[in-house]
């Protein structure tokens, strides 16, 4: 803890851990703009200490749900409880809360310290107070020594950081993030997100962060959802998201792995036999499959095995092709091979950069294990 | 030609160009008649002739005699009191028009100012059929058995109703452009942060427009302290303002020199009124970026 905690608000977070009830409780809430389907249906249990990130495709409404739990939407149907207390029809300035905007919004006519102090001046704090919290979180976001300046005198990251501050100045009960690194070059954003995990960790408020850019919620996140459609298409701890998808939504969307299409042409237990385009393909056989049904398959990059011709043998099970190295991109510690299978179709390959056997135009060999993959039966669209 | 060619790339020679055609008009139509009327201001008039005999009389009359001064005090009741009222009544109406008159607002913006169809006269003698003691308001009364509102017959008040209505177009304009620029996500993020609504106007929305609200007071006051027509309308015999007795002294009494002064301290007094709401203006706290403009 690298700042120490004003005494009064250290008892304000041990009142919040005694509670048991989670930091934020949504009961099936749902909203319609219009005829539109905003957020159908949505429960969710965020407890205190966690990163939780909402993640989804612009309209998939996870900035509508932020802004329900902020309260400047109305759900149409639902419950929403923050701290064990139910916040449903309280306007957004009784709930407690701090949030940090795409846009940083920060007042243009204040400097950085009225900025900062706006949610404890509106609590009517007393002054001293809002002194001694100003200073303890200027200190946090290492901001120190800017007070003075006005938001126009300030870089996209510093102003970043003021927002942060504002959000967190008051120890809100909760803190919510909408896209709050989309408007940052890449570097800062990289360094942004180590910066909100040590808040986040530091304080032991949970944060609610909305995005659409998966590597910040695989990145930042404990928990996360993927929305699509108004919906949780899967809720649950980033690794599993990441490793089981349990909807094709899912499985398609994390990690943007490659996409096979084929018919199943028989079933050997577990496995099914796909037929790829001509290319004989063991894959997991998804529930209640049978022969004849299409499927959609996904593989993520970094699951394929590449080598040079007949380097290794197969391991029992595994698919094992041969194809042509069309390409390399190098992207730093690992690369991305692409290879065109004898079946026309092409396969993207993450690995390691220095692999001096595989050259651009030779033959080269693929190889995974079904498992590898996760298959699903095709969805009538 | 060459020499004209660099010329024209010269920055000053440009700037002198682009400028020249409103500084001429400036000069001609502002800054030479101000001079001639602080010119005349230290004349004298006698049997209607202009006597170029320097001398300040007309000042002395002016800010030493108790009427002129009870003229200037009730005109600058009035040009407060005016811009006050124009100010409540045209924030709401700004304001809705700008949050929530999507592609409808420019007409609604343009619908406050369809007095303008018509001219000044027309649209104060308007107000007399409403106001006077025939007026529609007072008949109504009178044919249901009530008293008329004296109030509204005559008076500096029915000059302010009038002076409301006539200037209320601008107001709200110059609120309504401020408003445009505004970013209304601004009082989300204050709402989130703890403050009431109104709390939030008072902390964001008013300070972030104060520039365009400041335009609107000025053009509201400025016609209001100079403002004849409409008291002699509606302000009747005891309801004439400093503007009724400078217009005097030009028609009837024909002492231009003392007119022409009372001129110059109107100008003045509109000088100071402006100088004073300009410090209240600091660019920085009205969120001016220097990008912007």
């Amino acid at each position: 803890m690298s700042a120490a905690l004003p005494h009064h608000l250290t008892s304000l977070q041990l009142r919040d851990i005694a509670m048991t009830e989670p930091a934020l409780k949504l009961e099936q809430v749902e909203k319609s703009f219009d005829k539109v389907r905003a957020v159908d249906k949505v429960s969710l249990e965020v407890n205190t200490g966690e990163f939780f990130s909402l993640l989804g495709p612009s309209g998939s409404g996870k900035t509508t749900l932020l802004r329900i739990i902020a309260g400047l939407e109305t759900p149409g149907n639902g419950t929403v409880h923050i701290g064990g207390r139910d916040v449903t029809r309280l306007p957004p300035y009784a709930r407690g809360i701090g949030m940090v905007f795409q846009d940083f919004l920060l007042f243009p006519h204040k400097i950085v310290a009225d900025n900062i102090i706006f949610p404890l001046k509106m609590q009517r704090l007393p002054e001293d107070k809002q002194k001694e919290q100003l200073n303890w979180i200027l200190s946090l976001v290492r901001m120190e020594g800017y007070e003075d300046r006005y938001p126009h005198q300030l870089s996209g990251g510093q102003k970043q950081r003021v927002a942060l501050a504002r959000g967190l100045v008051s120890r809100p009960d909760i803190l919510l993030l909408d896209e709050p690194l989309a408007n940052l070059d890449l570097e800062l954003r990289k360094e942004m997100e180590v910066e909100m995990r040590r808040f986040q960790a530091e304080l032991d408020i949970p944060f609610i962060y909305v995005t659409h850019n998966q590597e910040e919620a695989l990145t930042l996140s404990s928990r996360m959802a993927v929305m699509h459609n108004g919906k949780f298409e899967q809720v649950g701890a980033k690794l599993d998201l990441y490793n089981n998808p349990k909807t094709r939504f899912v499985a398609a969307f994390l990690g943007s792995p490659n996409y096979i299409q084929g018919q199943i042409k028989r079933m050997e237990g577990t496995i099914a036999i796909l037929d790829w385009r001509g290319l004989d393909l063991r894959i997991p056989a998804p529930a209640n499959a049978t022969s004849g049904d299409k499927i959609d398959y996904f593989l993520k990059h970094e699951r394929i095995l590449i080598q040079s011709l007949r380097e290794s043998e197969p391991a029992k099970g595994e698919n094992r092709f041969e194809g042509t190295l069309r390409d390399i991109i190098f992207k730093g510690q690992h690369s991305a091979y692409f290879v065109v299978l004898e079946n026309g179709e092409e396969l993207v390959v993450n690995a390691a950069t220095e692999m001096p056997s595989l050259k651009i135009r030779h033959a080269v060999e693929v190889g995974w294990l079904p498992e590898a993959g996760d298959a699903f039966l095709k969805e009538e669209d | 030609m060459v020499s004209f060619w660099k010329l024209r790339q010269s920055p000053n020679f440009r700037f002198a160009m682009l400028t020249l055609p409103g500084a001429l008009f400036l000069l001609i139509f502002l800054v030479l008649p101000l001079i001639s009327i602080l010119i005349f201001s230290f004349w004298r008039t006698e049997s209607y002739q202009l006597i170029a005999d320097w001398n300040i009389e007309n000042y002395k009359t002016i800010l030493g005699q108790k009427t002129y001064l009870t003229f200037m005090w009730r005109s600058l009741v009035m040009a407060v009191s005016v811009s006050l009222v124009c100010l409540i009544y045209a924030y709401p109406v700004a304001y809705l028009v700008a949050k929530r008159g999507g592609r409808y607002r420019l007409i609604l913006v343009l619908l406050t100012a369809a007095p303008f169809f018509t001219g000044i006269i027309l649209r104060v003698t308007a107000m007399q059929q409403i106001l006077g003691p025939i007026g529609l308001l007072n008949m109504a009364l009178q044919t249901f058995g009530f008293e008329p509102i004296q109030i509204l017959m005559y008076s500096n008040v029915a000059s302010a109703i009038g002076l409301v209505y006539l200037w209320i177009p601008f107001m709200v304009l110059a609120i309504y452009l401020s408003l445009l620029n505004f970013n209304f996500e601004l009082l989300e993020v204050a709402y989130v942060n703890g403050a009431k609504p109104w709390r939030a106007f008072l902390e964001i929305t008013w300070p972030l427009n104060w520039i365009g609200t400041a335009i609107g007071i000025v053009l509201v006051f400025i016609p209001t302290f100079a403002a004849f027509v409409t008291p002699r309308f509606l302000g009747g015999v005891n309801g004439a303002l400093y503007g009724n007795i400078l217009e005097h002294q030009f028609g009837a009494t024909g002492t231009w020199a003392l007119g022409s002064a009372m001129g110059v301290v109107l100008f003045f007094i509109c000088l100071i009124f402006i100088m004073i709401i300009w410090r209240t203006i600091n660019l920085q706290r009205s969120g001016y970026t220097g990008e912007e403009f």
